[in-house]
């Protein structure tokens, strides 16, 4: 079976159909002229065979006469007649020319004649000619006319020789006459064919052609109706403008609109098309350009519907003399599109802007300003303490802080501010047209904004915020650097002391480019190993025995040689890399002192100290960390001992209580316990006498005073007094000098470490110092290190 | 609406073809010779006519309805006059040629009989001697001339 084309072309056919009728008539019209050619000719044969047969008459008649003549001697030419008259019988007959017989007429052409019994009148008029010729040469010869042979079949009843001449004359001339009757008679029948032919004919063509003619117009209706089904029963909107408005909607628009077809056309756009969108779609309309526009349309139920148009211009096709449009709706399109500039330009979280868009507005911002020289201030907010609430109350408690913090600083900023979130808990403002005066303002409302407590998971949280401002006198300027310098301003907020803001000022780019240059590399060299630890020995003053490390962090930079801890520590504090380089250190010390104690050097009641940031107790599971850390050494627990500064301890984060907790379990299980610096933070007795305590460590900067300050000496002899009181040892650091040691031995004070008996030093060496002691010697310990 | 298209579209066809065949049919009645048929009584008599004699046969029929069947055999176009009359020559015209059937009461005159038609004639004959003959320029003495004699 032959697959049908679904649509065939119309134009072929319409052509084919078109071609028929043409030929059809053509044809037709050839037949009917040959036909009438034919019949012309016909027409003239007939009169010229009228015409000789009459002259055949006058030449039997004028034989008989010239005979007659001839016979009674008078001058005549009977034998030329004769002559004539079997030319002009034989020329009836054969075609030929008949000859002229009086002065005023023609030589006759004759075709031969057709049809058989026309040729038999005209055969035996010819032999009638010749009986009568024959019988005119006996009568001039004065022969008997009764013996000359008749070929004609004549049977005359008359033997008188002239009575013959003229029946035979008459017989001639009437045989002629009738055969041109005959001839004449069959050609009006002829005729009458011929008009019967060109009737049917016309009719028959007249017939063909109105078919054809109505199969085409059935051809042209079917291609109309298939082309308007396809517009009428498209989704497209096709629309069509001329000089008086809208000339043609199709079927789909006016069912969009929900109105008639009538009702649309004419200039009724701003009935349905949105009055932002009015002007650009009346001059596509005027001028066919540009080719595409967008525009929106009020459907049937009051929504706004975003069309996209092709715009034609077909103003100069003969058949539409319009513009075009033809017309999708693209609202799902569009609302895809803005739900995906959404997510792409906004947080999901709090659904403030994102980076991505608060550069964008920002670069705007600029641009205005470049132009009007306006001022502008950018503001930095990062939250304090976030990643101690979502290390300790989970992710879901980050994401509800962050939600109500955005909230309240979204209450707080004006409408033109862009307010984004950067990432993290950190927050960006952008106060366009704002002094220094209203920047200021706007970053102690966004710190007052946070003072009240936030409800999180059931618990109250007040979260501080650190906030850099950088300012943007007016005139062209960069986006990059103005945020870069109100994150400048923000670390120094931070670094100032938190929940604060500071205003960006150039001097402190640079302190800040280097730190964070330093946590760069910070991160790059514990993937590297670049830490090692020193141990600086604990000297027992009563004996000189060694009876404790204090474990010390060196970094050895390939790019800045060796890094004293107080450059690094306060950068690791700060950004948090404090707790994997405090994990290092736990572990290697653990280690270490296990190597020790396998190699048989280790003493009884030897502790090794570790160090322990503020930020490790707060953040959850120092107690795992540090059990983890000895199993993996395999060291008993009373080996280790962890050193953490006042504030540390007393710090009233929000794992203050558990950190606590963690801290008296550790101490159960026999790890030693000294506070770092005694003297120098906010002591609070109070906590002290809570925490297991087993030593605190008198601060260097009272042990240097120690010779030549009262106060100093004063001081110390009360923080070791205070120890004692409390149960605990007493050790102080930092000596450099005899008389140091001479005091402190005076004081009573317990321990001590410093310059004066070893420098803090590779775990090799200490292996070596473990068997020997400062005992007996007491002597400046320079040379050991 | 496509097929009620289709559908118009055949039975006009269909019409067109019905008038072409009856055109055709009609072209083709036209044609065949529709001669009328006569009742077959009576003596026939056969007269056919040729350059230049006529024959009839049989030459005496009983009186009565004659039926005289014509057949000109030709080569010429002849007629035929049917006249009551005497033994002897008819008379003639004063062309001489022609015979005077103003003087004779002709019977029947059947005139212009082209070569190879057939006709026939129904007449009520009387008895007497009646003469066929073609009055056509010179036939009669020509030798185109007959008797039918009637009892």
């Amino acid at each position: 079976m032959r697959r049908r084309q679904a649509f065939r072309p119309f134009v072929p056919r319409g052509r084919r159909a078109v071609a028929a009728i043409l030929a059809t008539f053509a044809i037709f019209s050839a037949i009917s002229v040959g036909l009438s050619i034919w019949s012309t000719s016909r027409s003239q044969y007939k009169a010229s065979v009228l015409e000789v047969a009459a002259r055949q008459r006058t030449l039997a008649e004028r034989y008989v006469k010239e005979v007659l003549l001839a016979r009674d001697g008078v001058q005549a030419n009977p034998t030329y007649v004769a002559v004539l008259l079997e030319q002009s019988s034989s020329a009836l007959l054969d075609g030929g020319t008949a000859p002229a017989v009086n002065g005023d007429d023609d030589e006759t052409k004759l075709s031969p004649a057709s049809g058989s019994e026309v040729r038999g009148q005209l055969r035996q008029g010819r032999r009638l000619a010749r009986d009568l010729t024959a019988v005119g040469a006996a009568v001039l010869a004065h022969r008997s006319v009764t013996s000359v042979e008749l070929t004609a079949h004549e049977h005359l009843i008359v033997t008188d020789p002239i009575e013959r001449l003229r029946v035979l004359s008459a017989l001639t001339s009437n045989v002629s006459l009738n055969a041109a009757r005959s001839i004449a008679t069959a050609d009006d029948r002829n005729i009458n064919n011929l008009i019967t032919i060109q009737i049917i004919l016309g009719v028959a063509g007249f017939l063909a052609s109105l078919l054809l003619g109505w199969a085409l117009i059935a051809a042209t209706l079917r291609q109309a109706a298939h082309f308007r089904s396809l517009v009428t029963s498209s989704t497209d909107l096709v629309l069509v403008y001329g000089p008086g408005g809208c000339r043609y909607v199709s079927q789909s628009v006016a069912k969009m609109v929900g109105r008639e077809d009538r009702e649309l056309l004419g200039d009724e756009l701003e009935n349905f098309v949105h009055s932002e969108d009015l002007a650009s779609l009346r001059t596509a309309c005027a001028h066919g350009e540009p080719a595409e526009t967008v525009f929106r349309v009020r459907n049937r139920f009051g929504e706004w519907r975003h069309l996209e148009a092709h715009v034609t211009d077909l103003r100069a096709s003969r058949r539409i003399r319009g513009v075009v449009l033809n017309a999708r709706d693209i609202t799902e399109r569009i609302r895809l599109q803005d739900q995906l500039t959404r997510q792409a330009f906004y947080d999901g979280l709090t659904m403030l802007p994102n980076r991505a868009l608060f550069r964008d507005r920002l670069q705007q911002a600029l641009a205005r300003s470049a132009r009007s020289s306006n001022a502008l201030a950018v503001l930095l907010v990062d939250l304090d303490g976030f990643k101690q609430v979502n290390d300790s109350l989970g992710h879901d408690a980050g994401d509800q802080l962050l939600e109500a913090v955005a909230e309240r600083f979204d209450a707080t900023s004006r409408p033109e501010d862009t307010l984004a979130r950067l990432g993290g808990d950190e927050f960006a403002l952008l106060l366009d047209g704002a002094h220094e005066s209203q920047a200021v303002g706007v970053a102690q409302r966004l710190l007052e904004a946070l003072t009240e407590p936030i409800w999180i998971a059931g618990r109250e949280l007040v979260v501080g915020a650190s906030i850099g401002i950088a300012l943007h006198a007016g005139g062209p300027g960069l986006g990059e650097e103005l945020l870069r310098h109100a994150d400048v301003a923000m670390y120094a907020a931070k670094e100032a002391g938190r929940g604060r803001f500071e205003l960006f000022r150039y001097d402190m780019a640079r302190e800040l480019g280097e730190l964070l240059g330093l946590e760069h590399e910070l991160r790059l060299g514990l993937q590297r190993g670049e830490f090692t630890l020193h141990y600086q020995p604990e000297v027992d003053l009563e004996n000189g025995d060694v009876v404790g490390v204090e474990a010390l962090l060196r970094w050895n930079s390939p790019r800045r040689g060796q890094v004293p801890p107080d450059r690094f520590i306060p950068v690791a504090e700060a950004t948090g890399l404090i707790l994997p380089l405090g994990e290092f250190v736990l572990r290697d010390a653990c280690r270490q002192t296990a190597q020790w104690r396998s190699d048989g050097v280790l003493p009884e009641r030897f502790v090794t100290w570790v160090n322990l940031s503020g930020r490790q107790l707060s953040g959850a599971g120092i107690r795992s960390v540090v059990k983890s850390a000895l199993d993996d050494a395999g060291l008993p627990a009373q080996y280790l001992g962890l050193e953490m500064t006042e504030t540390a301890l007393v710090h009233d984060g929000a794992g203050w209580e558990r950190s606590q907790a963690d801290l008296v379990a550790l101490h159960d299980e026999g790890v030693r316990i000294a506070i770092d610096d005694f003297g120098t933070g906010f002591s609070s007795l109070g906590h002290l006498r809570r925490f297991p305590v087993d030593m605190i460590k008198v601060d260097r900067s009272f042990v240097q005073g120690l010779e030549d300050e009262a106060k100093d000496a004063a001081i110390t002899a009360n923080l070791v007094t205070l120890a004692h009181a409390l149960g605990v040892l007493a050790i102080a650091e930092g000596i450099e000098s005899d008389g140091q040691l001479a005091s402190l031995r005076g004081l009573g004070c317990d321990l001590a470490q410093g310059f004066l008996f070893a420098r803090p030093m590779p775990a090799g060496q200490v292996g070596k110092l473990l068997s020997g002691s400062f005992g007996d010697l007491f002597e400046p310990a320079s040379a050991v290190a | 609406m496509l097929l009620r298209q289709r559908l118009r579209s055949r039975v006009s066809l269909f019409c067109v073809g019905l008038v072409l065949c009856a055109l055709a049919s009609a072209l083709l009645a036209s044609c065949s010779s529709g001669s009328s048929k006569r009742a077959r009584t009576g003596a026939v008599v056969r007269v056919t006519e040729r350059d230049f004699r006529i024959a009839v046969s049989p030459a005496r029929v009983h009186a009565g309805t004659v039926r005289l069947l014509l057949w000109n055999k030709g080569p010429d176009t002849h007629e035929l006059i049917i006249v009551r009359a005497p033994r002897g020559r008819l008379p003639l015209r004063s062309d001489g040629l022609t015979v005077n059937e103003e003087a004779l009461a002709a019977v029947e005159t059947e005139e212009g009989q082209s070569p190879g038609a057939v006709d026939e004639l129904r007449l009520d004959l009387k008895p007497g001697r009646y003469e066929l003959f073609c009055n056509m320029a010179g036939h009669y003495l020509g030798g185109m001339r007959a008797v039918l004699v009637v009892t």
